[in-house]
């Protein structure tokens, strides 16, 4: 007798449970709700923000927060609301594109290394492993001066450091499902290879993968930030909060407002990402489950 | 027991005169950046010159007001335009403690011009017309020149051009990089990579005075980081940042020094772009500028409104501020713009680097050229791109930060003539070569302004870049530091400084 | 199981081809180089071609990476392009000074961590739960250069007080040295201790489900030692490897804290080699961390067989 593990259906529940545990949990919940406000924020901007982020004014320089000026003015006179406001557009923007290249490119590897094993494993992980063992944040600084500083940029080489931790728990949890019963049948029934990947396994790696995103959600925006602070992060004049926190660091003691409202927003959001991954953790492992 | 009690008072009583016995007298540096080594001819980085400069010197120095005086040649002598004889002074002694003599001199310059070392001196602006130099005796050495260069005095006062050990240079292994081998008041100490360097004292120093036993320089990349060690007395001296002015002036045990440099910040243009060809759009952007404004904004209303023959020059200097092109008129300029054919604008890049004033200006130039409709798309690079782009004249504008020198020949020939090494512009224009060529082959310093001058306000004129400001260069001191004087010249000079409580 | 160790000692050495390949390429690619760094504005033709020479970029780029990659077998790591001084007892040197940062930095993540992820465990969904695990999040949501800068400003203008500002090390000075590494050992610290916080949690709730703690409390042990003694010490397995695991990422994740502090470690020899084109510098440090990194890996792999005595390889 084959002692095969049994099977354990870790598919995401449908979005419906999903939602409903993750609102019963009140840190789940409060992430949900700071990633939306956020999200509104990013959605609205132009509508919100009250001044013309790139409008430098020397008469205004170095403001401190007022009626006219929410947040206070930054060392060129612009409106710090405004540029906040704005910066939520990069900075999730510069989040959800890297994770997605991260994620999408992970995915696959993880995938094809998972499934067919043998030389296209070994292959595929060491390939990450090499990625992997480079700091990530210097791989990602050494990815933007080879091709020159952008936003595009900024987001490839932040995607590129992450692909590994995709592609590792990817493969980790086809390998998990594929040792079991359900794939076996699956393939004793005859189904064909890409049929019994997409059909079968994929939906079932789909929870750990979620958490992962959810996560390195966070990391990016905090991988920008740090590479902003070394000169080699989003570009001004564009508002992303790294850049804006890096840049307020010189003006921390005169112009405190310049540093504390980006690091306000960063912390917020970066904090609302790693408790919804957090949350969905707890939700979607069955161990947990007492 | 009594035996152990007197031993105790003994123990007791020396550690109190250690305490009480005077601490060498130490001056604590706060700095920006790591040093790269310290081998003066080929050593061109700030943070290293900061330090070789209290182990080098050279033959002769230049004061704040650009005269050429002595150093280690004590006199000099001008037979004919192509030769000059330098008396040196006695009594000097390497740190090795060997005197240094005319062999020292003639060796030091044949390393210069050694092809092989490449060193930052065998070039044009410093010995590049050097033909010979001959020994003529232990404390006399001559140097034949290839052609009239009258900028020769005041080039030899480029660290660049230090008078080295050439015993200390053999035992090092042909490098300096990391011994010292100079003249100079200090000899270099213990370096701790990306923490701190520390030189001390040379005892058989030349000149009596030099009161610091030691001195330690720090690496504090942030500015903020630099304030605060100096006003919690963990450093005696930093390098100052414009945008912490308000914050020195408001701290009861700060010393602010302000010195004029002879750096200026510029918009270059590239001249090979088709739009930039055109002298009319060149004056337009020096007219759609706001100067002020872009001092305001990007170094913290801490720089002068300047050309690129600063004020820090002294007589050389040309005043700007009343020229017709460096007072803003947006009108004028769009006007300009329309003669030219450009009443509808295009789109340049601009590459700033990272330096902050520089890259805050790109921000400010890119609203202000906005008003004459010409879009600019700010790049930013890092350092080494940057550099290479430079190189390459791979931009449309580009925002630079040059060093006029310490000679017109440099700020005008250098950056202007038509052969000049930074040319970045390719500007060429026939009279302004011919008058720097006709100011290099005389020695009348009247005859040289005039040429110069005349140069300068046709550079002016045809904007092959446009000059905005020239900042000031701070250093913030504790109070406690007395005798000390820095020049554009030389802003780390502690030869007569100490500390006092 | 001694055939899976070579096997897998075997598979380092073309992983860390790979590597010493890639990013001597990736060295090449990345515009500007170091000659343009070292001559700046006094730049020629002229001088340029005798630095070419003298630094040996002239020639062709596979006899460049043979040369370096023949040295680096024998244990020479070749001369930094800028200082001259030999790169391979300098990474060593800053080696030992960010492992020991690294250290530190865990101590502070377990001493914040362990605690705060068993009372997590512990007190399971209640409101201290929730307190304790936003504030562990917190730590790793806030942007180290920030906390860094802002630490240095509040000790200066609370308490007027600034760390040593002279790095003396562990061996010179033991106290100066803890004095000069406990603030960026607490902002590092801070960093880490969400996730050690998270795993000694989910740990120590998987433990305490189990069977042998239920046999304990009924024979009716006292609560606190049912925790330390059994609980805690079970749960520590899988905390302990992730511990190993940040180590590693720490090596290169210390750089902005290190620049901040003039604390002279690995991470900041290896930017400062990147933004000046130093390709020794770069080249031989990624390649020894890279190393330290598969080695932590591999090391970690071994030690789950003994742990774990479910987990084989063959």
């Amino acid at each position: 007798m084959s002692d095969k593990k049994t099977y354990v259906d870790r598919r995401l529940p449908t979005g419906d449970s999903l939602l409903k545990q993750l609102w019963q949990d009140p840190l789940g919940r409060a992430g949900f709700l700071g990633i939306l406000f956020i999200l509104l924020l990013a959605l609205f901007a132009p509508i919100i923000a009250r001044y013309d982020v790139a409008q430098i004014n020397s008469k205004a320089r170095l403001a401190a927060p007022s009626g006219t000026y929410w947040f206070g003015t930054d060392n060129f006179g612009r409106d710090i609301f405004s540029r906040i406001v704005y910066g939520a557009q990069v900075s999730l923007l510069v989040g959800v594109v890297s994770v997605s290249i991260a994620a999408g490119i992970g995915y696959l590897f993880g995938l094809a290394a998972g499934f067919f094993e043998g030389k296209v494993e070994s292959t595929i992980m060491m390939l990450m492993d090499i990625i992997f063992a480079f700091p990530s944040i210097l791989l990602a600084l050494l990815i933007v001066a080879v091709l020159g500083t952008s936003i595009v940029n900024t987001m490839i080489a932040i995607g590129i450091v992450n692909i590994p931790v995709f592609a590792r728990t990817v493969r980790a949890s086809v390998k998990a499902v594929k040792g079991t019963d359900y794939i076996a049948n699956a393939r004793s029934v005859g189904l064909k290879n890409s049929v019994i990947l997409f059909r079968h396994i994929t939906p079932n790696s789909l929870a750990p993968f979620t958490v992962q995103a959810t996560l390195a959600l966070s990391s990016a925006i905090l991988t920008e930030a740090t590479m902003s602070f070394l000169g080699l992060g989003i570009q001004p004049p564009n508002p992303s909060w790294g850049s804006m926190l890096s840049e307020a660091r010189t003006y921390m003691e005169m112009a405190p407002w310049m540093v504390v409202f980006p690091a306000l927003f960063i912390i917020f959001t970066i904090l609302s990402f790693n408790i919804l991954g957090d949350a969905l953790r707890d939700a979607l492992d069955p161990k947990l489950k007492l | 027991m009594k035996r152990i009690l007197s031993l105790v008072l003994a123990l007791l009583m020396a550690l109190s005169l250690t305490a009480t016995a005077q601490e060498p007298m130490v001056l604590k540096y706060g700095t920006d950046a790591e040093p790269i080594g310290f081998d003066p001819h080929t050593v061109p980085a700030l943070a290293s010159t900061r330090i070789m400069l209290q182990m080098y010197e050279t033959l002769v120095d230049v004061d704040e007001n650009m005269n050429v005086v002595p150093l280690l040649a004590e006199t000099w002598e001008q037979p004919d335009d192509l030769t000059y004889i330098f008396h040196l002074r006695k009594g000097v002694k390497f740190h090795s403690g060997r005197e240094m003599k005319a062999e020292d001199v003639k060796y030091s310059f044949e390393r210069i011009l050694n092809p092989d070392l490449g060193a930052l001196g065998n070039s044009a602006s410093y010995a590049g017309y050097i033909e010979k130099v001959e020994v003529l005796d232990e404390y006399s050495v001559k140097f034949t020149l290839k052609q009239i260069n009258a900028p020769f005095l005041s080039a030899l006062a480029s660290s660049y051009l230090s008078i080295v050990d050439k015993e200390a240079v053999e035992a090092a292994g042909g490098n300096l990089l990391q011994s010292s081998g100079g003249t100079g008041p200090f000899v270099l100490g213990e370096w701790v990579p990306d923490n701190s360097v520390t030189v001390h004292r040379f005892e058989d120093y030349w000149q009596e005075g030099v009161k610091f036993e030691r001195i330690e320089f720090y690496v504090i990349t942030d500015p903020s980081a630099r304030m605060s060690a100096l006003r919690t007395g963990e450093v005696d001296l930093i390098v100052g940042d414009s945008a912490m002015l308000s914050l020195a002036e408001k701290a009861k045990n700060v010393e602010i020094y302000k010195v004029r440099s002879r750096n200026y910040t510029t918009l270059c243009l590239n001249l090979n772009k088709e739009e930039l060809k055109d002298v009319r759009v060149r004056q337009a952007i020096s007219l759609a500028l706001n100067r002020q404004e872009i001092i305001d904004l990007a170094f913290n209303g801490e720089a002068e409104i300047s050309g690129f023959a600063p004020a820090s020059m002294g007589h050389w200097a040309v005043d700007v501020l009343e020229h017709p092109l460096y007072q803003q008129d947006v009108e004028k300029a769009k006007e300009l713009m329309k003669e030219a054919g450009y009443e509808n604008g295009f789109t340049l890049t601009c590459t700033v680097g990272l330096l902050d004033s520089i890259r805050n200006s790109g921000t400010v130039i890119q609203q202000q050229l906005a008003a004459i409709g010409i879009n600019v798309d700010v790049q930013n690079k890092e350092n080494a791109q940057y550099v290479d782009d430079w190189k390459t004249h791979n931009f449309d504008l580009m925002v630079c930060q040059n060093g006029a020198g310490t000679d017109p020949n440099r700020a005008v020939a250098f950056f202007f003539s038509t052969t000049g090494s930074a040319n970045i512009a390719e500007y060429s224009n026939p009279r302004v070569d011919e008058l720097c060529e006709l100011a290099a082959g005389t020695t009348n310093v009247d005859q040289r302004r005039e040429y110069y001058h005349e140069a300068i306000n046709i550079i002016l004129d045809e904007c092959p870049n446009v000059t905005f400001a020239s900042p000031y260069d701070y250093i913030y001191a504790s109070t406690d530091l007395k005798g000390y004087a820095p020049t554009a010249s030389n802003m780390v000079n502690f030869r007569f400084a100490y500390i006092e409580k | 199981m001694k055939n899976y160790i070579i096997r897998r000692v075997l598979m380092l050495i073309p992983i860390l081809l790979g590597i010493s390949i890639a990013i001597f390429l990736i060295m090449q690619l990345i515009p500007g180089d170091v000659v343009s760094g070292i001559l700046g504005i006094e730049e020629t033709p002229e001088l340029r071609a005798m630095w070419e020479k003298k630094l040996g970029i002239d020639k062709p780029l596979v006899t460049q990476y043979f040369n370096w990659i023949s040295g680096v077998v024998r244990g020479d790591f070749g001369e930094s392009f800028r200082t001259g001084a030999k790169v391979f007892p300098e990474i060593l040197w800053r080696f030992s000074i960010s492992a020991e940062l690294a250290i530190l930095a865990c101590i502070v993540a377990w001493i914040i961590a362990f605690p705060l992820g068993i009372l997590s465990a512990l007190k399971r969904n209640s409101f201290i739960d929730r307190i304790v695990r936003v504030a562990a999040l917190l730590g790793v949501s806030v942007p180290g250069f920030a906390f860094a800068t802002l630490l240095i400003l509040f000790l200066a203008l609370v308490f007027g007080y600034y760390p040593p500002i002279k790095y003396v090390s562990l061996m010179q000075n033991p106290l100066k040295n803890l004095e000069i590494m406990i603030l960026p050992a607490i902002v590092l610290g801070s960093s880490m201790a969400g996730s050690v916080m998270r795993m000694t949690r989910s740990s120590m709730l998987e433990v305490l489900r189990q069977d042998f703690i239920k046999a304990v409390r009924a024979k009716g042990a006292p609560e606190r030692i049912t925790i330390m003694r059994h609980a805690f010490r079970n749960a520590s397995i899988p905390i302990v490897t992730l511990v190993g695991m940040q180590i590693g990422i720490l090596m290169g994740g210390t750089v902005v804290i290190e620049q901040i502090f003039s604390i002279p470690g690995l991470g900041q020899y290896l930017l400062t080699g990147i933004f000046q084109r130093d390709f020794p510098i770069v080249q031989g440090t990624v390649l020894f961390m890279a190393t330290i990194y598969v080695i932590i890996n591999l090391l970690v792999d071994i030690l789950y067989t003994y742990i774990d005595p479910r987990i084989t390889y063959s």
